[in-house]
């Protein structure tokens, strides 16, 4: 009975609590479901996302621009010095014996090397283990590694810039194989110990940070997970939010479920931030490796690893460019760990601990050197692709640039810059300049220089600066003179005139030396740039006939028929007249001036090709004759300051110019291989204190200097035959006569009457003096 | 025989006309009608044309004294420059004209055409890279650059024979290419002339 009660009492009393429970487990059973399912659509999102994302298109790549692939090949003009400045820019290493890739060894005039290889859009080239020979004339041979002689060889381009994103993240990427198998060590030694082991999340690492904060008393250590840190980077804002917090860690577990440690790891090794260079964000161990060490992550040392590994905890804390001392710590610590765990030996650690950093110099690096380069290709890019497309699908565009020519030319404009400011005093401050070279044979643009900071990504005075072009029209003038029936013989008068322009101004040129010379010969007239003579010349043949010529020299820019003109009050950029310039030292063959040599996809199938073409603008006969003139320019022309400098045998071909007032200096000239135009003024436009001649030449000159060109071979077309002629009259003449030099005239329009210097009186035979007149 | 009679010939009627002093200057005037008036609304000349004025070649012998040395050719100050004596074509060169001819022959125009963009800008004077790289374009289809190209060459192959009866030749193929018939009859004319 007791015993029933008992039981009832019991079950009354399970009853109770079994109906509380039933009362509760009834929502209870409901919400979790709920809550289960609410998780599972939240889990099956998430996880959607995180292969989404990881399976897909994962970063916005910049389009990649390398300069020209040095070309090697026996017989080459190219110094020892030179190849020394090519490896520096590839970020070679000098060591004493060469193994890897990316490292040479120089034995007086010759250099061991090892190449890197490079996937060119016409081919690979393989990576070579060869050495040079240098010898006076250039290089000698070049030996492959069993000795045998290469004929032909090609450097890897250097990487010059890039085409950034929104974001402006730019980054390299690699696979984990392209990297040295001691960075993912060092990584998960400094940052995640049990990477290996744990599954996205690491509960030991949470525990042991908590113990270390504890201990400390403030935060030094977080638990996160190199997982956690990928799916904070990679697929979270910035915000620090609890809900960002709680969706890290699913995210990681859920990576981690799907992916392997490898593959999870090498997107970690191109997600993470490593610094920052202006509006450029370093991202990635590939760009990391470039930025700091100006040579690809396979090539570094474990010291240099041991840096990029430690400067993932904070890149600016730790920039080794500006806290030496902070990096130099942080670097002996990843190399302790490392030691400490077993990673490396006795001997590697002292090794590496007593290295320096080994970080190059951010001036020296090739990327965002060459800014007014860039900006053109940039230009003729935009032509073509989408912005986009430059910026996230990773294109590769190989350029002209010749980064050697470059740094010519930079350092001739800044040491002839600083040489007329101590030389002009206060009247020469505030100079800007610009520079554009080719070469005269292909069109190719070698270098351009936008302003005397050449690494200032502003104002691009080579492409943008539209200034007064002065005398530099002239050639232009003369041949078209030459084309409509004049030789290099036409006597012009220099003599003042005026003229009454349509808005009732007067227009009366005057010569640079303020005088008239009278009756000077044509070659003459524009080898001393008289404005008098050229002004009546371009009158004469008329305007709208110069303005022709110009644009089929090149100007595309509409020109206005004004008789200024003719003196070159048209303002035009350095690269438009380098265009025109181009036409004249190609004889009369008008190229394009190309930038862009082809442009590949990722992959390196090609997109576009800029290939080479030109089209017969002018006789090249009569191209022959402006060369001469142009010729005589530099041998006893406005230009002779050259050969003061420059070997005899240049042959150098150019024009000076100076603009109304004296406020632009100009000179464009070429020799057998480079064309080059540059020029000097003010932004502000004001007076300058000396002419082309005292300016621009001066540049010009020192670069010519610095660039041991090849010499201007004009060879003389069938058409053209050289006669002597009399300076004074322009009558025929002979080599024995005073005063008279050899002229080209195109056959059939030299002079036909002679001056006599009894070269005539050879024989008593009065019909052979008689016939002599005329052979 | 021939010339000096047509000499004295010419010379009789100069002498008919007598001592003009405006007669044949050298230069061709016959434009300078045409150029005189100034293009509408931008010159008006204030002064008789300030063009050039022709010197009047007179009769007066123009008498110069003879140099005590001749001037050497070498120190004239500005020469006819000649090009030196072709080199012997640059073992890269060749190398990179060999796989450009292996190219067009399987076919792949596209990668004849790069070898022969690096040859030309390692021997930019060697008519020969002209030669190919026309040919490749002709067989590429673009007439009017492998014609551009080809008359680049004859322009650097200046005073060697062989390579401009080659360049004339490879001239009117391709304008016979791009039907223009009486083109390659005058190129291939200018061919036989080598």
């Amino acid at each position: 009975m007791s015993k029933k009660r008992n039981n009832r009492k019991n079950s009354r009393s399970r009853k109770t609590s079994r109906s509380w429970f039933r009362a509760l487990l009834g929502p209870l059973l409901k919400l979790s479901l709920v809550l289960a399912v609410i998780a599972a659509v939240g889990l099956i999102y998430l996880d959607a996302q995180v292969r989404e994302k990881f399976e897909g298109k994962r970063w916005a790549l910049p389009a990649k621009v390398y300069a020209r692939p040095l070309e090697l090949y026996p017989g080459q003009q190219l110094s020892a010095e030179d190849f020394r400045l090519e490896l520096k820019g590839l970020g070679y290493r000098s060591v004493s014996s060469v193994s890897r890739p990316g490292s040479a060894h120089w034995n007086g005039g010759r250099v061991q090397l090892v190449t890197r290889g490079f996937p060119f859009p016409d081919g690979a080239e393989p990576s070579r283990n060869m050495t040079l020979e240098f010898g006076g004339q250039g290089l000698q041979r070049i030996l492959d590694d069993r000795g045998r002689s290469l004929s032909l060889v090609r450097m890897e381009p250097v990487l010059i810039g890039g085409i950034y994103p929104q974001d402006n993240e730019d980054r390299d990427l690699i696979r984990l194989e392209d990297a040295p198998a001691m960075l993912p060590t060092a990584l998960v030694a400094v940052e995640d110990r049990d990477y290996y082991s744990h599954h996205g999340i690491s509960l030991k690492g949470i525990a042991r940070a908590m113990m270390v904060n504890i201990r400390a008393g403030r935060f030094v250590q977080g638990g996160s997970t190199l997982t956690q840190q990928l799916i904070k980077n990679f697929y979270l804002t910035d915000e620090r939010t609890l809900a960002r917090k709680l969706l890290e860690m699913p995210m990681a577990v859920l990576l981690d479920l799907h992916y392997s440690k490898d593959e999870i790891l090498e997107a970690y090794l191109n997600e993470v931030y490593l610094g920052q260079s202006g509006a450029r964000a370093i991202h990635g161990f590939g760009m990391g490796s470039q930025y700091y060490f100006g040579r690809p992550v396979g090539e570094l040392s474990l010291s240099q690893v041991a840096l990029l590994a430690g400067l993932v905890k904070g890149p600016s804390y730790y920039d080794p460019r500006r806290h030496p001392e902070r990096a130099l710590n942080r670097r002996n610590l990843v190399l302790r760990l490392l030691h400490e765990q077993d990673k490396i030996s006795d001997a590697e650690y002292e090794e590496a601990v007593a290295e320096p950093l080994g970080v190059v110099e951010q001036r020296s690096l090739q990327k965002g050197a060459y800014p007014a380069y860039l900006d053109l290709v940039r230009r003729q890019l935009r032509e073509e692709y989408r912005e986009e497309d430059l910026s996230s699908e990773g294109l590769r565009v190989f350029t002209a640039l010749d980064p050697q020519v470059q740094s010519r030319a930079e350092r001739a404009q800044s040491t002839t810059l600083e040489q007329l400011e101590k030389r002009y005093g206060q009247s020469a401050k505030g100079l800007e300049a610009s520079m554009v070279v080719t070469d005269p044979q292909t069109g190719e643009i070698l270098a351009v220089i936008g302003g005397r900071d050449s690494r200032y990504e502003g104002f691009n005075r080579a492409l943008d600066a539209l200034r007064p072009i002065g005398s530099l029209v002239k050639p232009a003038i003369y041949l078209t003179a030459l084309e409509r029936g004049y030789t290099l013989a036409t006597p012009l008068e220099d003599e003042a005139f005026k003229l009454k322009l349509p808005n009732g101004d007067v227009w009366s040129p005057d010569n640079f030396d303020n005088k008239s010379h009278g009756r000077v010969p044509l070659h003459y007239s524009l080898s001393h740039s008289y404005n008098q003579s050229t002004a009546r010349l371009g009158l004469d043949i008329g305007v709208d006939k110069v303005i022709d010529m110009l644009e089929r020299l090149g100007v595309e820019r509409e020109l206005k028929p004004y008789p200024s003109l003719l003196l070159g009050a048209q303002a035009l950029s350095p690269l438009e007249v380098a265009g025109v310039y181009q036409t004249l030292a190609a004889n009369g063959f008008r190229m394009p001036l190309r930038a862009i040599r082809s442009v590949t996809d990722a992959q390196g199938q090609e997109l576009s090709r800029y290939p080479f073409a030109l089209r017969q603008e002018v006789d090249p006969a009569l191209v022959h004759l402006i060369q001469y003139a142009m010729q005589e320019v530099a041998r006893e022309g406005t230009a002779r300051y050259v050969y003061s400098q420059l070997p005899p045998n240049l042959n150098i071909a150019g024009k000076t110019g100076t603009s109304n007032d004296q406020r632009d200096s100009w000179f464009a000239g070429f020799t057998g291989n480079r064309l080059a135009v540059v020029w000097v003024g003010r932004d502000d436009n004001a007076k300058l204190p000396f002419t082309g001649s005292g300016g621009a030449l001066r540049i010009w000159t020192d670069y010519m200097r610095r660039e041991h060109p090849e010499p201007f071979y004009a060879t003389r077309p069938e058409k053209v035959e050289y006669v002597w002629v009399d300076d004074a009259t322009g009558l025929l003449s002979d080599q024995r006569c005073e005063g008279s030099r050899q002229l080209p005239f195109i056959r059939g329009t030299e002079p036909k009457d002679s001056v006599d210097c009894g070269q005539l009186r050879r024989s008593g035979n009065p019909l052979d003096w008689f016939r002599s007149w005329f052979q | 025989m021939k010339k000096l009679a047509a000499v004295l010939g010419a010379m009789m009627l100069a002498g008919c006309v007598g001592p003009n002093p405006y007669v044949t200057p050298v230069e061709d005037r016959s434009n300078r009608q045409v150029t005189t008036p100034p293009p509408p609304g931008s010159v008006e000349s204030v002064e008789p044309s300030p063009g050039v004025s022709v010197q009047p070649i007179e009769d007066v012998p123009v008498f110069r004294p003879q140099r005590e040395t001749l001037p050497e050719s070498g120190s004239i100050n500005v020469a006819p420059t000649e090009m030196p004596a072709s080199e012997p074509r640059n073992a890269a060169v060749v190398a990179l004209l060999d796989t450009a001819n292996r190219n067009t022959q399987g076919g792949d125009l596209r990668a004849a055409q790069n070898s022969l963009e690096r040859a030309l800008r390692i021997a930019p004077r060697d008519p020969q890279v002209y030669y190919q790289l026309a040919d490749v374009q002709r067989r590429l289809g673009q007439f009017m650059q492998a014609e551009q190209v080809a008359l680049k060459g004859v322009n650097v192959a200046n005073g060697q024979p062989t390579e401009l009866r080659r360049l004339w030749s490879l001239i009117a193929l391709i304008r016979s290419d791009a039907g223009n018939g009486a083109g390659a009859r005058a190129a291939q004319q200018e061919a036989s002339r080598y």
